[in-house]
């Protein structure tokens, strides 16, 4: 169903067809949208005209022209459910963490910069004139990142030289000119960048016929600038071209996804084989393989990592504006008195426990694949329902957490090649495992104060869900067929990297069964933190795991919850984070999500129906688990 | 014309390692022909440019001494006098760049010219045009015999045999085709010759010229070839030395723009003379 009201936040000197990109399928799917344009800019005005027109509907998009301090006030308003920005990194990172709490979805689509990937076997004429189509043109968002194979460095800096002495700058609207101005301030980012770029060690090339007055910038090539740099990581501006080298593939696929952006990236080579290498392990979220910017509505366009979570286009671009029928109106849940610095920072300290019935070996954490004992060397103990002592679980820490992210990432690449075939076979032997243990585990829920039918359909369901999920996920990617274009378009879903979910208290097993399987089967590594009140079913399922699962993929850690939440949500190199708990721990979520821009998927502190298939396997699980990439194939010989 | 190409050694290896990404160069194809419009007084001026790198052609069958006549007088006279007068152009010896016929027909475009007092020169197409599927022996005789005749540029049709099985030789001009096929003269082909000119002029200094032929029949189209080679080669190449469009209609869609330029009115094919 739809989401309700839509507030659009637009940077300045945006394309007037990538707002309509973004308003359009809003509009389509039934919510209504303000859209917050900064002052001074012309385009938003027939935005507004276009606006008036709808006379029948009055209303239904609106147009507000005022500074970017505005942002947060249109998010804040009752009834906006979700807010799009556009526009730099730094602005978004900031809406973030002002929004923590305020209840809308927030979707960021940031840093325009993209990346061009030129191999030796690559047609170097065509590619320079994709550089050009990428960099230079109006049609280009931002600036280019390119890298060169060395055994062609020479002869495509030679080709591009000659090929910038030819382009024109003048009047945007002038036909035969190729690029226009983008206002001033685009200019001054341009000439800070270079100066300093130059300051750096770099060499500047700036040709091509420029108007001498303002606000004119000179298309400019940047060669030599030295990787440690910090122009090096810093996003490109437009109309600049940062050229480096590579040697091999492998050096190429490190050096591109070595930056925190993953907006878009065109690999350029005539072996196939090699191409689909490249567009494969690159972490963005478009490839072009021999071509550079081409869009289309029915293909969707996105980021990852710092280039934002928010996508248009194609089917991701509808559940943008949509979510599952059934949820309820998000509404502000923000506690104005949390203290975003202390918030879990102190670890509780634990009583002894009274008298135990027998001697009970605490629990280690599971990471790696083995129980190990904590970092901090102390556990915690576990009541049932009565009062009494079920047992010791470790108590986790920040170590603890920093190895379990560890060894996730180190069985993520095993566990990635992966055919969903092999995956799904695992998952049926866990299933298997868990039918096994059904007696154990009924018994510690029933000490839990879980009736016995309950508890019996709880450990069912757990295991049904387990093989459902298995079943559930096909091959990679389908192909889509786009007008205009000769050739295929293969929307990929691949894995988000490490997941770290926080399962909720109610329904201990179930929960964290239904949100460990969706997120294994898409190919993730999982770092978990059970539920706090109930963690020893989730540590049962876990002595199964040991033996069936390669070691790393699932890592379990017992501890105080909103410290390990703190931990997890502060870590730079957790790729998301689900979060089902209070509703403070949702808002500390959503702010520390701004470190690294992590997706996240918080409760707001309201529990779920964990056993109705709707909302514990239904497909936003399949959705939030995965991302999409746009694999463009253009074929012609 | 050009001096001839000193030529160099055959090194098989620059051509295995060409490689053409085709929906590339049909992007910018394309993109060339949106891109670079000329208006007003310098289109006036890129047309009279274009017309003076035309090489005039009549290759037909039923081609005879007055037809090849009316052709080389238009060659000498391409534009109407009054228009070029208008434009201020009447003294600056504008003239098609050469004439293009037949073997059999030199001797009378020869003829024609020198009537006229033009100092043109005339191209013959040879070596068994179109197909070139004769043999060797009659192919260079043709050859001998129109120069003979008095043709100063040979258009040569190659052995297309010997290409398919990668035995190559050199020229001072490459044509898209003999314009007798079904597809002529396109854009992304040219685009791949043109860059393949401006590597061989790279690698060796050597001056190639281009010629597209066949299929060029408006003058927009003339204006697009002009910026093509401006924008891939650069001014240099936009001189009938290195530069010829092998045509024989485009001659009055041109002057029909210039009459429209000149005139603000749009002329009927009679009001102009018949080339």
């Amino acid at each position: 169903m739809r989401t309700g009201v839509v507030g659009l936040i637009l940077p300045p000197t945006f394309p007037f067809l990538d707002m309509m990109w973004r308003i359009c399928p809003a509009l389509a799917v039934g919510c209504t949208v303000v859209v917050l344009v900064p002052p001074a800019t012309p385009t938003p005005l027939l935005l507004a005209q276009l606006a008036g027109e709808l006379a029948p509907f009055p209303g239904i998009l609106n147009v507000i022209s005022g500074p970017d301090s505005l942002g947060p006030v249109l998010a804040a308003q009752p009834g906006v459910q979700k807010v799009a920005f556009c526009g730099a990194t730094e602005e978004g990172r900031a809406l973030r963490r002002t929004l923590a709490g305020w209840g809308p979805e927030l979707g960021l689509a940031l840093a325009a910069e993209s990346l061009l990937l030129l191999t030796e076997v690559a047609d170097v004429d065509s590619a320079v004139e994709g550089i050009v189509d990428a960099a230079w043109s109006d049609r280009s968002p931002g600036g280019l990142r390119l890298l060169i194979q060395e055994a062609v460095w020479d002869e495509t800096m030679r080709r591009l030289q000659e090929r910038m002495g030819r382009l024109r700058c003048g009047r945007g609207l002038d036909g035969a000119v190729d690029m226009g101005a983008r206002g001033a301030a685009a200019r001054d980012l341009a000439q800070r960048y270079v100066r300093e770029a130059q300051s750096q060690g770099a060499q500047v090339f700036q040709a091509g016929s420029v108007p001498s007055d303002s606000p004119f910038f000179p298309p400019t090539l940047v060669s030599d600038l030295p990787p440690a740099s910090p122009c090096a990581q810093a996003e490109v501006p437009w109309p600049l071209v940062v050229a480096s080298p590579f040697r091999t593939v492998k050096e190429a696929l490190a050096v591109a996804n070595g930056t925190p952006r993953g907006g878009s990236a065109s690999v350029w080579s005539e072996r196939l084989g090699q191409a689909l290498e490249l567009a494969y392990g690159l972490q963005v979220g478009t490839v072009w393989i021999n071509a550079h910017g081409l869009r289309d509505p029915a293909v969707p366009t996105g980021g990852c990592k710092e280039s934002g979570s928010s996508w248009h286009g194609g089917q991701d671009g509808l559940y943008e504006y949509l979510r599952p029928s059934g949820t309820p109106a998000w509404i502000p849940y923000l506690s104005k008195t949390l203290n975003y610095d202390a918030f879990g920072l102190a670890l509780p300290s634990t009583l002894p426990a009274g008298p135990e019935t027998g001697p009970a070996p605490p629990y280690g954490l599971f990471v790696g694949g083995r129980f190990q004992a904590p970092g901090a060397r102390s556990s915690r103990p576990i009541r049932d329902s009565q009062g009494s002592l079920h047992g010791y679980v470790a108590e986790g820490g920040a170590k603890d957490i920093r190895g379990a992210v560890e060894a996730a990432h180190q069985a993520a690449p095993g566990w990635m090649s992966q055919s969903p075939a092999a995956r799904a076979a695992l998952l049926w032997a866990l299933a298997a495992a868990l039918q096994r243990r059904e007696p154990n585990l009924v018994s510690r829920l029933e000490r839990h104060g879980v009736e016995l039918k309950v508890a019996k359909v709880e450990v069912e369901l757990s295991v049904k869900r387990l093989r459902a999920w298995g079943a559930r996920v096909q091959a990679q990617g389908c192909a889509l067929q786009v007008a205009e274009l000769r050739g295929p378009v293969l929307q990929l879903r691949e894995p988000l990297g490490v997941l770290a979910i926080v399962c909720p208290d109610e329904w201990p097993l179930l929960a964290f069964v239904s949100l460990l399987a969706p997120a294994l089967v898409h190919g993730n590594t999982v770092v978990l933190v059970p539920s706090g009140a109930c963690p020893i079913p989730a540590l049962e399922v876990c002595q199964e795991m040991a033996t069936l699962l390669p070691a790393g993929l699932v890592n379990v850690v017992t501890g105080d919850q909103d410290h390990l939440t703190r931990c997890l949500a502060l870590h730079q190199d957790i790729q998301a984070l689900w979060y089902f708990g209070s509703a403070q721990g949702s808002q500390f979520v959503e702010w520390a999500s701004a470190g690294n821009l992590k997706l996240v998927w918080v409760n707001r502190g309201c529990p779920r129906a964990w056993d109705q298939e709707a909302e514990g396997a239904g497909p936003e699980l399949g959705r939030r688990a995965a991302r999409t990439k746009a694999l463009w194939l253009p074929m012609g010989d | 014309m050009s001096a001839h190409q000193q030529g160099t050694e055959l090194d098989l290896s620059w051509i295995s390692k060409i490689q053409v990404n085709k929906p590339a160069v049909l992007r910018r194809a394309e993109q060339i022909q949106a891109r670079r419009p000329v208006k007003k007084e310098w289109q006036a001026a890129w047309l009279l440019k274009a017309v003076t790198c035309i090489d005039l052609t009549t290759l037909s069958g039923d081609d005879t001494a007055s037809n090849i006549q009316r052709l080389c007088y238009k060659a000498k006279y391409p534009i109407r006098e009054d228009l070029l007068k208008a434009l201020n152009m009447h003294d600056k010896g504008i003239t098609t760049a050469a004439v293009c016929v037949y073997p059999a027909r030199v001797c009378d475009a020869v003829k024609a010219l020198k009537a006229a007092g033009c100092d043109i020169p005339v191209a013959s197409v040879a070596t068994g045009f179109p197909a070139g599927q004769t043999h060797l022996k009659t192919r260079l005789e043709e050859i001998r015999l129109a120069v003979e005749d008095g043709a100063t540029e040979i258009d040569v049709v190659i052995n297309r045999t010997l290409v398919l099985t990668g035995q190559w030789k050199g020229s001072d001009f490459i044509k898209t085709s003999t314009g007798k096929e079904t597809v002529n003269a396109t854009f992304p082909v040219a685009i791949v010759m043109l860059r393949a000119i401006r590597d061989f002029f790279w690698k060796t200094g050597n001056k190639v010229g281009f010629k597209p032929a066949g299929g060029i029949r408006s003058a927009k189209d003339s204006l697009v070839w002009l910026s093509l080679i401006k924008e891939e080669l650069g001014d240099e190449w936009m001189k009938p030395e290195l530069f010829r469009i092998g045509a024989s209609t485009l001659l009055a869609d041109i002057e029909r723009q210039i009459y429209h330029h000149v005139t603000g009115r749009y002329a009927a094919y009679h009001d102009l003379p018949m080339s």
